[in-house]
């Protein structure tokens, strides 16, 4: 429960400050919590891998250049495939497509459930019915029948395609989640403020109700990617992707169609696999540290030692 | 019965410990009723959840005693404070929408209180359950309410009656009234003097409302950012108020009776307790304050039957009744 | 006294419970009072008494389910077009109950103020905007410093000046204050009062001062209306309807409140507080359920206000019948 003491904030604002004093909020917080450095460094490494592949990987993910089924060694610091391709250079190029697909689904899906989500809870009567039945319709269509309708028109689903699907069919999830936050806000007297003193509806969906969720927007970017990022894979993995893409998901696949775990190539499946875990964790421990950051009661509470004895 | 000793909580956050009850002491008999007045941030209920075991990180004791029967209650586990708790000691909160469990009908509530400190057969729960709520003026058909199906000044009785079930010696209660209106909060305060009476239980009682504690309660206990700063038998402090801050307290109530004079309130806002104020924490408002106020912390000092924090008083350069001094 | 603002025969409904229920809420009957320039009217009453659904219905959050409301003479009912309503929110400003949710937190505390100035005074610049901001946060007793803090730096005192404020820069006629101090520590309620009755000497603005606490309403405004379920029971100045209540309501009221001074008053310790929640209701006091001095009248006509006293008016039968109401009747005294 809450027991303010004067002079103590309860509620860290996010939002609307000078750029300078936001980033320093950010980088204070991210050091201080031990989820937040982690979520973050891995973050950071992936996005730099996927920036600069040809730094760390020398060779081409795709031309099958080296003898098949070479073991671990300095050369190949992950072996070869049945085809001869290098497979640490497959998982370093492969991380470009991930990170695309999670980046672009994260910010179209957020994008749109915000729109949605928010306006049905404002706006109310008609326009949220309407609105929850599109979100709800949209909530209960089962994407892998979708895919595999489209991949079969488009001869397998291409990253601007998946992109596109993943989209469509998960920015509802999200959108419900924002619009019970917002509908707990509408109430809020200073909603009922802006109206009074004249404001347009819209007006007060963009610049008052948006800004007080930024930490709950945030954290539905960082679901979307994250669910972006096991769906495509798990897509790619059984056939539906394109399979002439180099990505994680596409090496699984191949390492499943080779058999690989069972004919002694183990790393062929186990080195994506891992790759998708870890980025994984990264997005789910960014999620858990925004949480904190927003919300200072879910801070883990150092043990105190108190002390014994009357005095 | 109660003995509250040198009582300090903090709260430990990442910048550092902010101490909301300082140095707190006093003592409660049989069947004393306490009242605790303080404006929002004095630190009274906080200091209320600690006497009660009740306080959760990141606050903590951070020194001092609380002596239930003898018993230091500061330091025991929660199986052995459970044996205390209910039987000896309840609590009564604020507001019971936010106390009592939305989806559970009150005589569930009743029931699992009981079932928790003890083993009752049904009949003996709702035997007693029944005389509990007839006890606060309920007919006992609302075991089967529902909270939201009752009205405020009857959640208030209902949280009261549960607080009742076992008969406690002491029964503390943080600002019961504050979301009822006039008429049922004097109802709910008779109601609670009557069982007061009846049964002989000590109340501690924490309000922000200095009228309304004025005509119930028999001694007086003054918070200001976390101190103690009066403490006296109610009458006394109410005719002969010892500390500025009191007195601020007091003028700040308009009158129903009487001519219409314009007051002034205590100007200025209570302290950040992160950055006190050098010297008396009250010194920044008070309109008798010297220059001392602001170098020497004042200690408690009792004059008569009463005790008090203020370095005037206690050197004597402010002598009683200082009535009108304030609103000038 | 200049008429400001008249209601007539205000009414507002609200349908309860699910979509086949034709159950109505009588949250607000039949309510009639004016507000003239410079002057403070409270109005008081307990929760559910209607007070806060009349504040809202006059500042245009609801529509009347029946009634008018005119300001400045003109019917406000008629306000249609975008620029007529915002005119009239411009001078009917309203400052909400709670000063930590009546401001946005992520967003500066001159926001409010410098919107409402954007809104409603569209012929400043930007920079007189800023100078207007600086002038009402003075002119509430907050330095020009304080405009670029958030809310949570703020105390609560300061946060209901600054809905003041916002208030004033729309160079309001009548403030709507929907129980602006209750939140408030007691040693800052009487400087947020005093402010009130600063802003009417000063600018000559009439608020209109929503309350349950009477000691509160005596101490700052000029007349009193006082309310229950849905309907005025007692109006008039406010000394003397606090000296000499006709309504046995007021009369309970009065006799509630603790004042440290006196013991407390024994009359009508019975009674629960606990006022109805009007739905559907019967012809007939709303109060008889209470009232010691109820007669077969009260229960089979809906009583209406009438003048007592010089300006001083009850909903009463019996206080009526009581020689003109020269006489007063003494339900808890």
């Amino acid at each position: 429960m809450a027991m303010p003491v004067a002079g103590v904030p309860t509620e860290t604002p996010a939002g609307q400050l000078p750029a300078g004093r936001a980033l320093a909020r950010v980088a204070r917080a991210v050091r201080s919590s031990r989820k937040a450095t982690v979520g973050t460094v891995l973050m950071v490494i992936f996005i730099l891998i996927a920036l600069f592949p040809g730094v760390i990987a020398h060779d081409s993910p795709t031309v099958d250049a080296y003898a098949p089924r070479l073991p671990v060694s300095t050369a190949h610091l992950l072996g070869t495939n049945a085809y001869g391709q290098d497979l640490f250079s497959q998982v370093v190029w492969g991380t470009r497509n991930v990170l695309i697909i999670a980046f672009a689904v994260g910010v179209a899906a957020t994008g749109i459930a915000v729109l949605i989500g928010v306006a049905a809870a404002y706006l109310g009567g008609w326009w949220d019915n309407v609105l929850n039945v599109l979100t709800d319709v949209l909530l209960v269509i089962p994407l892998l029948p979708l895919l595999i309708i489209i991949a079969a028109y488009a001869h397998g689903a291409s990253t601007g395609v998946m992109i596109t699907a993943i989209t469509v069919t998960s920015w509802s999830y999200t959108a419900r989640q924002l619009r019970s936050q917002a509908l707990t806000l509408r109430s809020r007297d200073f909603l009922e403020a802006a109206r009074v003193r004249g404001e347009r509806r819209l007006y007060v969906i963009v610049m008052e109700v948006i800004p007080t969720m930024t930490s709950l927007i945030v954290a539905a970017f960082l679901t979307n990617a994250l669910y972006a990022v096991l769906l495509s894979s798990s897509l790619q993995f059984i056939g539906l992707g394109d399979p002439n893409t180099v990505s994680w998901g596409t090496t699984l696949y191949w390492a499943q169609n080779n058999a690989a775990l069972q004919t002694g190539e183990p790393l062929w499946a186990i080195a994506p696999g891992a790759c998708i875990a870890v980025l994984g964790a990264a997005f789910a421990l960014l999620n858990y540290a925004f949480d904190e950051i927003g919300n200072p009661a879910l801070r883990p509470v150092r043990k105190v030692r108190q002390k014994k004895g009357a005095k | 019965m109660l003995e509250v000793s040198g009582l300090s909580v903090d709260y430990v956050l990442d910048r550092g410990s902010v101490r909301a009850v300082d140095d707190v002491s006093f003592t409660l008999e049989r069947g004393e009723f306490l009242g605790i007045v303080g404006e929002s941030g004095c630190g009274k209920s906080t200091l209320l959840f600690a006497v009660a075991q009740l306080l959760a990180p990141p606050a903590v004791v951070a020194d001092g005693s609380v002596k239930f029967e003898g018993t230091n209650l500061v330091g025991l586990t929660d199986g052995q404070l459970s044996a205390i708790r209910w039987r000896d000691m309840s609590v009564v909160m604020q507001s019971a929408m936010n106390a009592l469990n939305p989806v559970k009908s009150i005589g569930a509530q009743f029931k699992d209180a009981m079932r928790a400190h003890g083993k009752p057969s049904k009949q003996e729960i709702a035997a007693r359950s029944a005389e509990v709520l007839r006890m606060v003026g309920i007919d006992p058909v609302h075991l089967k309410s529902y909270p939201h199906q009752l009205s405020g000044g009857m959640r208030q009785r209902s949280m009261i009656a549960m607080a009742m079930l076992f008969t406690p010696d002491l029964v503390i209660m943080d600002e019961p009234t504050s979301a009822l209106d006039v008429v049922a909060q004097r109802s709910l305060m008779v109601q609670i003097k009557e069982l007061q009476l009846s049964y002989g239980f000590a109340v501690i009682f924490v309000t922000h409302d200095m009228s309304l504690i004025s005509h119930f309660s028999d001694r007086l206990m003054v918070m200001y950012a976390g101190q103690v700063d009066e403490l006296g038998a109610t009458r006394a402090v109410f005719d002969n108020p010892l500390h500025p801050y009191t007195q601020g307290l007091l003028e700040a109530f308009p009158s129903i009776h009487g001519p219409r004079v314009p007051l002034k309130g205590i100007p200025g806002n209570p302290p950040d307790m992160a950055r006190l104020p050098a010297g008396c924490r009250f010194h920044t408002r008070c309109p008798l304050a010297v220059e001392r106020c602001s170098q020497v912390a004042p200690d408690l000092y009792q004059i008569d039957d009463a005790l008090v924090r203020c370095l005037r008083r206690q050197d004597g350069s402010l002598s009683s009744p200082q009535q009108g001094s304030l609103s000038r | 006294m200049t008429e400001l603002l008249r209601t007539e025969h205000l009414t507002r409904h609200f349908k309860i419970g699910g979509m086949l229920s034709r159950r109505m809420l009588h949250a607000v009957d039949d309510v009639n009072f004016t507000i003239g320039e410079r002057e403070i009217v409270a109005l008081a009453g307990e929760s559910g008494s209607g007070k806060s659904t009349i504040a809202r219905v006059l500042a245009r959050i609801y529509k009347p389910t029946a009634g008018e409301i005119y300001f400045q003479g003109n019917p406000v009912s008629r306000i249609r077009s975008r620029p007529d309503a915002l005119r009239y929110s411009g001078l009917v400003p309203m400052v909400f109950q709670d000063p930590f949710a009546s401001m946005n937190p992520v967003l500066r505390v001159q926001h409010g103020v410098l919107r409402s100035l954007k809104l409603h005074r569209p012929e400043l610049s930007g920079q007189q905007r800023a100078e207007e901001a600086a002038r009402v946060f003075e002119a509430v007793g907050l330095g020009a410093d304080m405009l670029e803090r958030f809310p949570y730096e703020l105390s609560g005192g300061q946060r209901q000046r600054v809905g003041f404020a916002q208030a004033l820069a729309m160079r309001p006629k009548l403030i709507l204050a929907d129980e602006p101090v209750s939140m408030l520590d007691v040693s800052i309620r009487i400087g947020l009062l005093n402010l009130m009755a600063e802003l009417r000497d000063k600018t000559g603005v009439s608020v209109l001062y929503i309350t349950h606490d009477i000691a509160s309403a005596r101490y700052v405004a000029d007349r009193l209306i006082v309310m229950y379920a849905g309907q005025i029971a007692e109006t008039g100045p406010v000394d003397d309807v606090l000296a000499n209540p006709r309504h046995p309501y007021t009369q309970l009221l009065l006799s509630a409140v603790p004042d440290p001074r006196a013991p407390m008053s024994t009359a009508g310790e019975a009674d629960r507080g606990e006022p109805p929640k009007v739905i559907d209701p019967t012809p007939g006091c709303r109060f008889r359920y209470r009232c010691p001095l109820a007669i077969d009248t009260c229960a089979q006509v809906t009583p209406v206000l009438a003048e007592l006293l010089p300006g001083h008016d009850a909903a009463c039968h019996v206080a009526q019948s009581a020689r003109g109401g020269a006489e007063q009747v003494k339900a808890f005294t």
